[in-house]
C-alpha cells in the first residue's frame, strides 16, 4: 500500500452509469502529486480542443494530492477542475473544508466524471463502494435543503457532500460548488459543469485511515506547525479576524475596488471591515479539517430584511468587497446577507459582485434603463437593488438572465458601449485587489491560466523591506516595491508563482503555508517526505509546480489562446483618480514587454507557447505532439 | 536600548523621528507597538532582523524590526 495516497482514481460514466477505478503507478503520482496537475492530465488526454464546455463530452475532475488527509494544518483542500464555461480554458478552483480528506479515507486520490445522466443524479461513495442514485427529490433545492435531505436519505449525518444550488442546475456560467455550506469551490463556473452532466452532489463517507511513512514524524511537525500558527503574526491576525482584517489595510493604502473598479478607497469601509463585523454580524470562528488557524467566520443576526444564519459561512474578504465595496454598499447585514444567498444558490460571490457592479455602472451611464430592468432602477449603494439582482441571476430570470453569462458574454449581448465597463480577463470577473497598488498580482491576473484569479502569486505587499527574507529559499534576495512595473518585479512574480503553485499542486491552504504563514519551505518538504516516505526535494516540488503551469497553458493554446490574452482591464491603465494612489497606472507598453520577459523566463515563445525544449525538461515528452 | 524601525504602506504615518525607537530593556515588540500608536490588529507582517518575529518576543539594542499591515488576499 503506498503512503499518503491510495493509488486509484475513481472514473465515472454518468451517460453509462457506470465505473471504475484506475491504478496508477508510483511514479505518476510523484510526476504530478495532485491537484492542478491531475485536472491537466485528464483534460489534456481526454478532451478534444474545441469541446463545448457544457455538453457531456466535457470532463469534470475532483482532484486531492499525495498529502491531502495528513493531520496537518491546512493539508485538507481538493480541486475541482474541466474546461471553464466561463473563460473556455482551463478551470480549476480549490477549497478546503472536510470533503478533500473525507474522499481520501474513503479510498480514492481523485474523480473524473464523464457524460451526462438522462436524469438528475447524486454520487454516494462509502468505502471503496460507489453508487450512482437518483436526485429527482434533490433538483432544485438550495444547497442547505440539499445537504439536509442527503443526510436524511442516507441516514448518516457525518457524510460530507460537494453539491450545487438552483444556479448550477441552471447553468449561470459563475456557479460554485460548495461543501457543508461553509467552503466554496468558487470560481471558474464548475458548478454550471456539474449541472450540465445532471450531477446535483457528491456524498462520500470514509472511515479507512491515511497510511503514513512516518507517522510519528509528522505529528512531530503538526505539534511545531500548531505551535508556531498560534504566534505567528499572519495566523494570529487571521484567527482572530479572519480575512475579514484585510478590508481596512486594503482601503487605507488606496487599493479596494470601489464601484466596478473606478476608485481604490471606499469612503463606506470602515462600517464593513473587521471592528463593526465582529461587534455586529459575528457568532463564532470555524475552520477546516485538523486546521489549527481557525479563520473561517460564521454569522448570525435577527434581523427582519437581512436574516443571518450561522450555518453558513460568514462573509470573508472578497464578499465584502464584491458586494460592498464595489457596489459602494456599505450595509454589512445586507452585503453578508447577499453573501448568504449566494451561497444558498450556489453563485460565485466574487463573479456575482463583479457582474452587478458592471449592470449598475451600465444603469448609471444609460445603457442599462429601466426598460431592461422591468423599472426597477440600479444604483451605486442601492442595496435592495443588489439582492434583488442576485435572485434575479440565480433564477436566470429577466436581465438575470443575461447577466448569468458573466460580464463578457452579457456586455456583448447587451452592446451599446456596454463592453467598456465589463472587466474581465479571459472572460473571468476580477477578484477584489487593485493591480495599480499591487502590480505583482496583475500580473497574476494576467497570466493566470484560469483568467484573473488573485491567488496566482502571494501579494507584493507582504514582501517589501525584510518581508522579503520569506522568499530568500526561492533565491529572492532584493526587496519588493509593490507599485514598480519593470523587470525586478516580474522576476518577483515568477518566482512567487512557483511558491504558491506548490500550494495548488498539494492541496495546502496558503493561509498554512509558505511563503507568507506559518510553514516553511524546510518543514514543508520534511512534512512532505514523512507522509509519502519518498526523498523528495523543494526543487521536485518546484518542478511538479512548474509543470502545471505549463500543462494549463498547453491545454489553453489548443483552446485558442494567445498572447492577446494575457492582458489586464483597460481601467488599470488609466491614473488612479484618488486616495493614497491617486495618479497611479500601469504602462500597458511596459506591460506587454514585460509579458514576453515572462515568455522568455518561462521557456515559451513569443506567443506564450512552451517550447520543445520546456516540454522535454519537465518530461512532458507526450505533450509534444500539441 | 534602540530599535530601528522600518514601517510601510498605511503604518508609514507612525514612523518615528529618524527611524528609531528607544525602549526600557526587557521590552518585548507589543512595547515597540505600543511607542509607536500601532494597533497589533493592524500588523499582518512582523520581521525581526529578517526573520519572522512574534508579538511577545523580547528585543534587544540594535534590532531592526520590519511591519506590514495585512493587505494580502486569499
Amino acid at each position: 500500500m503506498p503512503n499518503g495516497y491510495n493509488g486509484k482514481i475513481l472514473h465515472v460514466d454518468l451517460s453509462k452509469g457506470s465505473w471504475h477505478v484506475e491504478e496508477p503507478e508510483e511514479k505518476w503520482y510523484r510526476t504530478y502529486m495532485g491537484g492542478s496537475n491531475f485536472i491537466s492530465y485528464y483534460l489534456l488526454k481526454n478532451l478534444k480542443p474545441g469541446t463545448d464546455a457544457l455538453s457531456p463530452e466535457n470532463i469534470l475532475i475532483f482532484a486531492c494530492s499525495v498529502v491531502t488527509g495528513a493531520p496537518l494544518s491546512g493539508f485538507n483542500r481538493y480541486t475541482i477542475g474541466a474546461k471553464s464555461p466561463l473563460t473556455g480554458g482551463f478551470a480549476e478552483t480549490e477549497a478546503g473544508g472536510y470533503w478533500g480528506p473525507e474522499f481520501k479515507f474513503a479510498g480514492f486520490d481523485a474523480l473524473v466524471v464523464r457524460g451526462r445522466a438522462a436524469k438528475p443524479v447524486y454520487l454516494w461513495i462509502k468505502d471503496g463502494a460507489v453508487e450512482i442514485r437518483d436526485a429527482a427529490g434533490l433538483w432544485g433545492l438550495d444547497n442547505w435543503q440539499t445537504l439536509e435531505r442527503l443526510e436524511a436519505e442516507l441516514e448518516d449525518t457525518r457524510i460530507r457532500a460537494v453539491s450545487i444550488g438552483p444556479a448550477g442546475e441552471r447553468l449561470v456560467r459563475y456557479a460554485c460548488v460548495q461543501n457543508d455550506l461553509e467552503h466554496y469551490n468558487g470560481r471558474t463556473g464548475m458548478g454550471a459543469v456539474m449541472g450540465s452532466k445532471n450531477l446535483k452532489a457528491v456524498a462520500v463517507r470514509g472511515t479507512q485511515k491515511l497510511q503514513m511513512a512516518d507517522p510519528e514524524k509528522v505529528k512531530e511537525i503538526a505539534r511545531w506547525h500548531n505551535e508556531r500558527i498560534k504566534t505567528h503574526p499572519p495566523n494570529v491576525g487571521l484567527s482572530k479576524f479572519g480575512t475579514t482584517g484585510l478590508v481596512k489595510g486594503i482601503n487605507d493604502g488606496g487599493f479596494l475596488p470601489t464601484r466596478n473598479f473606478k476608485e481604490g478607497v471606499f469612503e463606506g469601509a470602515d462600517k464593513l471591515a473587521a471592528p463593526a463585523y465582529h461587534e455586529t454580524i459575528f457568532h463564532s470562528n470555524s475552520t477546516c479539517w485538523a486546521c489549527a488557524v481557525r479563520c473561517k467566520r460564521r454569522v448570525e443576526l435577527a434581523h427582519e430584511k437581512y436574516p443571518l444564519d450561522k450555518r453558513f459561512g460568514g462573509a470573508e474578504y472578497e464578499s465584502l468587497a464584491a458586494l460592498g465595496s464595489m457596489l459602494a454598499v456599505d450595509n454589512l447585514p445586507a452585503v453578508a446577507r447577499g453573501n448568504q444567498i449566494c451561497n444558498l444558490q450556489g453563485l460565485d460571490v466574487v463573479s456575482t459582485g463583479a457582474v452587478i457592479a458592471f449592470a449598475m455602472e451600465c444603469f448609471e451611464n444609460g445603457i442599462l434603463t429601466e426598460m431592461e430592468t422591468g423599472g426597477r432602477a440600479l444604483r451605486y449603494g442601492d442595496a435592495d437593488a443588489m439582492i434583488w439582482l442576485i435572485e434575479q441571476i440565480a433564477s436566470r430570470s429577466g436581465l438575470g438572465d443575461v447577466l448569468a453569462e458573466g460580464v463578457k458574454r452579457a456586455s456583448e449581448k447587451i452592446g451599446r458601449g456596454a463592453e467598456k465597463f465589463a472587466f474581465h480577463i479571459k472572460g473571468q470577473e476580477l477578484a477584489f485587489h487593485d493591480g495599480r497598488g499591487k502590480t505583482g498580482m496583475a500580473m497574476g491576473f494576467a497570466l493566470s491560466p484560469t483568467g484573473a484569479d488573485h491567488i496566482e502569486t502571494p501579494h507584493d505587499v507582504a514582501f517589501q523591506g525584510e518581508g522579503v527574507s520569506k522568499l530568500y529559499p526561492m533565491g529572492l534576495y532584493d526587496p519588493v516595491d509593490p507599485l514598480k512595473t519593470d523587470e525586478a518585479k516580474m522576476r518577483f512574480f515568477f518566482i512567487g508563482q512557483k511558491a504558491w503553485g506548490i500550494n495548488n499542486v498539494l492541496n495546502l491552504c496558503n493561509f498554512t503555508s509558505v511563503p507568507i504563514h506559518a510553514m516553511t519551505f524546510g518543514r514543508l518538504v520534511e512534512a512532505v517526505q514523512a507522509v509519502t516516505g519518498w526523498d523528495v526535494s523543494l526543487c521536485e516540488l518546484v518542478q511538479a509546480t512548474e509543470r502545471s503551469n505549463v500543462m494549463a497553458r498547453v491545454f489553453n493554446n489548443r483552446e485558442g489562446f494567445t498572447l492577446k490574452d494575457d492582458t489586464l482591464i483597460s481601467r488599470w491603465f488609466e491614473e488612479m483618480p484618488g486616495g493614497p494612489l491617486k495618479g497611479k497606472r500601469i504602462d500597458p507598453e511596459i506591460f506587454k514587454d514585460l509579458v514576453q520577459l515572462y515568455y522568455d523566463m518561462s521557456g515559451w515563445d513569443a506567443q506564450g507557447r512552451p517550447t520543445r525544449g520546456k516540454l522535454v525538461e519537465l518530461g512532458l515528452y507526450w505533450l509534444l505532439e500539441n | 536600548m534602540d530599535v530601528e524601525i522600518r514601517l510601510f504602506e498605511s503604518l508609514k504615518k507612525h514612523q518615528p523621528p529618524g527611524g528609531k525607537v528607544r525602549l526600557a530593556a526587557g521590552s518585548r515588540v507589543t512595547d515597540l507597538l505600543d511607542a509607536l500608536g500601532i494597533s497589533i490588529d493592524d500588523v499582518g507582517v512582523l520581521m525581526v532582523n529578517r526573520a519572522d518575529g512574534r508579538f511577545d518576543q523580547p528585543l534587544r539594542n540594535g534590532d531592526v524590526v520590519t511591519l506590514i499591515p495585512p493587505i494580502g488576499g486569499g
